[in-house]
């Protein structure tokens, strides 16, 4: 049995499940458009929740924050269900398979069969949607591979009940009811308003700007207060966060760089697109302070690339980052 | 000097593949996963350096990946961006 579902690779896994979703039920909203109007972009560096005993450093909003503010902003129904017991869950999620519906589920990525080896490691906040199932073999559309993938009932169970930090304890979601009129001009002003909230007024040091700047005077100090070696671990677990796993900085910020300039266009702001120039020429700055991190990380840094290079490039993001929300509160 | 051969300098100079010469990488062979021994943050390296060397902006890790399967496949990446 299986869905006529249309698979699409996307760049992150909530928001091209929500864009995926939503395609589906007819309303063909971009991945980057999905992030920004469901107020993706963010930053928090959270030193006292550890994945793999590192410190958690996110790019982006909450888990299901992305896909939540989307449907809420565009008028849509979604069933959302966590479950106890693992056999309830693939019961349930056979059931809508069954009439006709596609299921989003959040996993952990480690228990995914076709996830490469190099990417496999216990990372409980991934996306994706079910959309057959052909005996035990479930049919995947996983936002991050470039075609559909298949998972054993077995496989499937494990990752939906993956243990460790943010576990998914089975969590599915689907849409009951997705309007074919929407205010996307609205969703969209209202995507960005929270994310310059967000960035700008979210009080505490390590969130948003003020969390940038944060991490940016703790870089610094990483080698004397924590030793070469571990100072290493945490540079190569920010750049993880930063480049691979979906939490990504750099990859967020091209995104909402690509979401702007198609506000420009649904808001009729031109002046949208200088900005999103500037946000794509800070999203390259985040990726040279990968760039670096990974060299040190590799024991092939030249000069500059250093501990002190990295706090710098931050301090620019968090300014170039500042002046992008400023801007926007202004124009909108 | 074609699009493989710069790209080969590149992974042994850049990424500090000590136990390789250019000459000793094939076109056809796994970048990852192989005997290069290379890994995601060396891929980051990849990217910067061919968005530096070639001036064709990679802002997706994905479709970064897609390319990088082998020299050959990257090189094809290069030269279809240079096109468009």
């Amino acid at each position: 049995m299986k869905i006529d579902f249309t698979h699409r690779q996307s760049a992150h896994c909530e928001s091209g499940v929500c864009s995926n979703l939503l395609h589906h039920y007819g309303l063909d909203i971009s991945e980057a458009m999905a992030f920004g109007m469901g107020s993706g972009m963010f930053f928090g560096y959270l030193p006292f929740i550890r994945i793999n005993s590192l410190p958690l450093t996110t790019y982006r909003c909450e888990m299901g924050g992305i896909f939540k503010r989307v449907t809420k902003r565009l008028g849509c129904q979604v069933h959302w269900q966590k479950f106890r017991n693992p056999d309830k869950a693939m019961a349930a999620l056979d059931e809508q398979l069954e009439q006709g519906t596609p299921v989003a589920c959040r996993t952990g990525g480690y228990w995914l069969p076709y996830f490469p080896p190099a990417f496999r490691f216990h990372f409980n906040m991934h996306n994706l949607v079910v959309y057959g199932r052909e005996g035990d073999e479930y049919i995947i559309s996983d936002p991050v591979f470039p075609g559909p993938e298949s998972c054993s009932r077995r496989d499937l169970l494990k990752a939906r009940f993956a243990l460790g930090a943010m576990a998914p304890k089975g969590a599915m979601y689907y849409m009951k009811k997705v309007p074919q009129q929407v205010d996307m001009a609205a969703a969209a002003r209202a995507g960005i308003r929270e994310v310059c909230r967000r960035m700008l007024n979210t009080p505490g040091p390590v969130i948003g700007i003020r969390g940038i700047r944060f991490l940016a005077g703790q870089v610094k100090k990483w080698p004397k207060k924590l030793g070469e070696k571990r100072a290493l671990l945490y540079v190569g677990q920010l750049i993880r966060m930063q480049e691979e796993l979906g939490t990504g900085g750099a990859g967020f910020r091209f995104m909402f760089a690509a979401f702007l300039q198609e506000a420009a266009s649904l808001l009729e702001t031109p002046h949208l697109l200088d900005v999103s120039k500037t946000m794509t020429d800070v999203g390259d700055r985040w990726r040279k302070f990968a760039v670096i991190g990974g060299r040190l990380c590799k024991g092939r840094a030249s000069a500059g690339d250093n501990y002190e290079t990295m706090s710098t490039i931050l301090q620019e993001c968090a300014d170039g980052e500042f002046a992008v929300y400023r801007e926007l509160l202004k124009i909108l | 000097m074609t699009i493989q051969q710069r790209l080969k300098e590149i992974l042994v100079v850049e990424l500090n593949l000590e136990d390789f010469t250019p000459e000793q990488i094939d076109d056809d062979e796994a970048l990852f996963g192989g005997r290069l021994g290379l890994d995601s943050i060396d891929a980051l390296e990849i990217v910067y350096q061919v968005e530096q060397t070639f001036r064709i902006p990679m802002k997706e890790m994905n479709e970064a990946r897609a390319a990088f399967q082998s020299i050959n496949t990257l090189a094809a990446f290069i030269e279809a961006r240079l096109r468009s």
